[in-house]
């Protein structure tokens, strides 16, 4: 190799040098340079500045620049929010420009126990704001807006009558009186026309729920769905009750936690466990324990609440098992039993109602509503179906079938709707077969329910 | 002393002709470099990586945003195994279009198909490591695309994945294979490869194939070299039959132009790691399939067969390829265009090499950026972004 090869090459080997020198810095200042560090440095000269005394000042000088996470193994998650909101726990950073604001209301769901993206959602194990918000390609869990956030407490709490969650409630409340249930299933029970809901809150954004109710078909093209004349305020609620169907596996911990102590979950639990099997009320009901009508002027609440933890502490011999409720649970119950001479309270244990009443409930119950209008009233429309391309209502069913006919019909469903026009597609909405999901003594009470909507001042014509 | 190692690795000294850049382009040496900067970022990322269902994904978030330096070396594995992959294909293609694989280099062109096979499998297997969807999906496609093969696609199906879908014994699987099995394969090819090439004589060049064998009595051997025994090799070597003036000494000559390259090759791979990130999708769920599903880009050519023909896309045709390219040398036994690129005398040769080549270009091109959800047809400028779930 001659002088001038030789040099070619060094002047070669040392370009090269530099470059993957130059390559190998860049990496590691861009490893390195975290913006995260520059809002720890800047917590902590906060600290420092705040510091009264010289051993303050000195203890918040040698707060290192770390990596700060809540681990939370229960839950599958880590969330290293904490990273750069540093002061989450400071009441006085209270009004302080994210990320160092202090998060008020957190008493009931400490840091440790809940972190924050199990109600925030976001991306917990990142630490750059882009990926920690959530909103990048690949995943899945944006961080809910704000407006939204009451969707969080249904994935824990009980949706309906939860007084800390007003519109969430109001959502609940809708999706079992609208009639989505005659659709759409949720939690096992309702139609199959329309997809389940189960997971529908991490599977759909907001907006994409939003544009849904108000114009089904302008999202999903082909949707059979109606769209829904909701108020701004119920369109909103309705969003949060969907949002709030994530479908999480909850850990015992949390999932004890599902009950408010309120009288309206009193009464859900109340009519859930059987409690008028061997209790009565209003005189209807069991014989075998007391009746409870008057319970609030017999007992003590002190006592009640003792009486759901553990019978034979207050009533020693008692017959009435241990059901092992939860705190919540009990406080519930009693809240309910202290009160129950609100008549409100009472409707809706089907024990205690008239078999038309119970119908009703069951009609809404699996959101019959839905496709039959509020009351079996119709209008709801069904393009190309014969009948007026609406689904018919069911005033006048009565007319039409006897009972036994109508029972077989419901539970066997129509998939075939006769169509206006056979040339254009198939009518959307169709009467699915209930035989499998609804109880023997709905359908009977159902039927009643039907059978009661002819308006009394009519004659039949044939 | 380095330089007595590199010399015991390669002669010393080189014909001319085999330092040309524009003759091989350096292909088979890019591969191993590549595949000794897999090995070092891969114990690298071994040092964190959790073989579990539940774990995994969260390592590879866990690498990207706490571990120091951890996203850069990730990057430098995906890009150094895309590369990879990439540089053995092409150099398969400066082989045949330069003859090299014709006597007496027939059974290194051998262990080069093995190679090959072998490198698909550690990209293949490494694929499903980081357990996000893009993982799942195309390991769930490529395994099916062996499930198709007759009598045994199912058990060897069953055999991968240690399931009949992709789950935790798969993972665990693909993991042993990824980093142990297959690397030691590799390492043990291409210490074979690299050994045969001096073996065979160096790299191939013009006239070699001309010159009969000269069989040297030992009593004459020359006394002006100044190497030794191990020198003399079957068929051709560089210092049988040509010109000494051909020749140029290994050290600097050929290591330094080694030493450049793996600077090139670094600098690249860290220029794309510093750049671009290795793509991480959302974690692996089993009952969302992207639609469509796409296996790692190298067997998309496959699967967009496998969408006209399961049988023949997925099974005849991978077959064929692979006992053609291993006959190959052993078939085509003519002795001349050895060492010349597109050499005349193998027009047919060529040709049909070429079409081979082109169709599987188009056909993975096609698979890569034409299909869309249901493996319809797209135009990649307009393309919907793939969706995650019907409605």
């Amino acid at each position: 190799m001659d002088k001038r090869e030789l040099q070619k090459f060094y002047g070669w080997f040392s370009t090269l040098c530099i470059l993957v020198g130059a390559l190998t810095a860049l990496g590691y200042y861009r490893d390195e340079y975290r913006p995260w560090k520059d809002y720890q440095r800047r917590f902590n000269n906060e600290e420092i500045r705040r510091a009264s005394t010289p051993e303050q000042r000195l203890i918040a000088s040698r707060v290192p620049i770390q990596i700060r996470q809540i681990l939370l193994p229960e839950l599958n998650r880590v969330d290293r929010c904490t990273t750069c909101h540093l002061a989450v726990e400071d009441p006085s950073y209270g009004g302080y420009p994210q990320p160092l604001a202090y998060h008020p209301l957190h008493d009931e769901h400490p840091f440790d126990k809940f972190g924050c993206t199990i109600c925030h959602r976001g991306q917990g194990r990142a630490t750059t704001a882009e990926d920690a918000h959530g909103n990048v390609a690949h995943w899945g869990e944006p961080m809910l807006p704000l407006k939204y956030i009451e969707a969080s407490c249904g994935q824990c709490h009980e949706a309906s009558d939860n007084p800390a969650a007003p519109l969430l409630s109001r959502g609940a409340e809708l999706f079992e009186t609208v009639g989505c249930r005659g659709c759409h299933k949720l939690g096992g029970v309702g139609g199959v026309v329309g997809p389940e809901l189960d997971r529908v809150g991490t599977r759909r954004s907001p907006d994409w729920l939003r544009a849904h109710f108000l114009e089904p078909a302008a999202v999903t093209p082909g949707s059979g769905m109606p769209p829904q004349k909701f108020s701004e305020p119920d369109v909103q609620a309705m969003v949060l009750f969907m949002l709030s169907q994530t479908g999480t596996d909850l850990p015992s911990f949390y999932a004890s936690m599902k009950v408010i102590p309120s009288a309206a979950q009193g009464r859900r639990l109340f009519q859930q466990k059987g409690c008028i099997g061997c209790h009565s009320m209003g005189g209807q009901g069991g014989k075998i324990g007391p009746a409870l009508d008057d319970v609030s002027l017999r007992r003590k609440p002190e006592w009640i609440i003792q009486h759901f933890r553990d019978p034979q502490s207050v009533s020693p011999g008692t017959v009435m098992p241990r059901f092992g409720f939860t705190e919540a649970e009990a406080h519930a119950l009693t809240d309910f039993l202290l009160h129950q001479g609100d008549k409100k309270m009472l409707m809706g244990i089907p024990a205690l109602m008239s078999p038309v009443d119970r119908g009703s409930e069951v009609f809404r119950k699996y959101g019959c509503a839905g496709c039959h209008g509020q009351e079996g009233k119709g209008g709801v429309p069904n393009p190309n179906a014969k009948t007026a391309e609406q689904v018919p209502g069911l005033i006048h069913v009565a007319d039409g079938y006897t009972k036994p006919e109508l029972k077989t019909f419901i539970l066997n469903g129509q998939h075939e709707i006769v169509p206006l026009d056979p040339s254009r597609p198939p009518p959307p909405l169709y009467m699915p077969a209930w035989g499998s999901t609804i109880k023997d003594a709905e359908i009977d009470d159902l039927v009643a329910y039907l059978f009661s909507l002819k308006p009394k001042d009519e004659k039949t014509d044939f | 002393m380095i330089s007595s190692f590199l010399l015991h690795m390669q002669p010393a000294k080189v014909n001319r002709h085999s330092l040309r850049a524009s003759y091989s382009f350096g292909l088979g040496l890019i591969s191993l470099y590549l595949f000794l900067i897999l090995c070092v970022t891969g114990v690298l990322l071994m040092f964190y990586y959790v073989p579990s269902t539940s774990q995994a994904y969260d390592r590879m978030k866990d690498l990207q945003f706490v571990v120091s330096a951890g996203l850069v070396v990730r990057n430098m594995h995906r890009w150094s195994a895309h590369l990879m992959v990439a540089t053995v294909m092409l150099h398969m293609c400066r082989v045949f279009y330069t003859g090299a694989y014709k006597a007496p280099r027939e059974f290194n062109w051998v262990l080069g198909v093995g190679l090959f096979l072998t490198t698909l499998g550690l990209s293949f297997t490494g694929y499903l490591l980081p357990w996000d969807q893009l993982a799942f999906w195309a390991i769930t496609v490529g395994t099916n695309i062996a499930g198709y093969a007759p009598f045994v696609g199912t058990k060897l199906k069953y055999l991968m994945l240690g399931g009949n879908t992709v789950g935790q014994e798969a993972l665990t699987r693909f993991y042993a294979l990824h980093v142990i099995v297959l690397p030691a394969i590799a390492g043990l090819m291409v210490a074979v490869h690299v050994w045969r090439v001096r073996k065979d004589g160096g790299l191939s060049r013009p006239g070699e194939s001309s010159d009969s064998v000269q069989s040297i009595p030992l009593g004459e051997l020359p006394t002006n070299k100044s190497y030794g025994l191990m020198e003399l090799a079957r068929g051709t070597t560089p210092q049988v039959g040509q010109d000494p003036d051909d020749e140029v000494f290994s050290w600097p000559h050929l290591i330094f132009r080694e030493l450049l390259l793996f600077l090139i090759v670094v600098a690249f791979v860290l220029f794309l790691a510093v750049f671009w990130n290795a793509p991480l999708e959302e974690l692996a769920n089993p009952i969302h399939p992207p639609n469509p599903a796409k296996a790692p880009w190298y067997f998309l050519g496959l699967q967009e067969l496998v969408s006209y023909s399961a049988f023949w896309g997925g099974v005849v045709v991978p077959a064929l390829i692979v006992m053609a390219l291993i006959v190959l040398p052993y078939m085509d036994r003519g002795r001349h265009g050895v060492g010349v690129w597109f050499a005349r005398e193998r027009r047919v040769a060529n040709t049909i090499f070429s079409v081979c080549v082109a169709a599987a270009v188009v056909l993975t091109v096609v698979g890569t950026m034409f299909r869309g959800p249901n493996w319809g047809w797209v135009v990649p400028w307009r393309a919907p972004p793939p969706t995650m779930e019907g409605h």
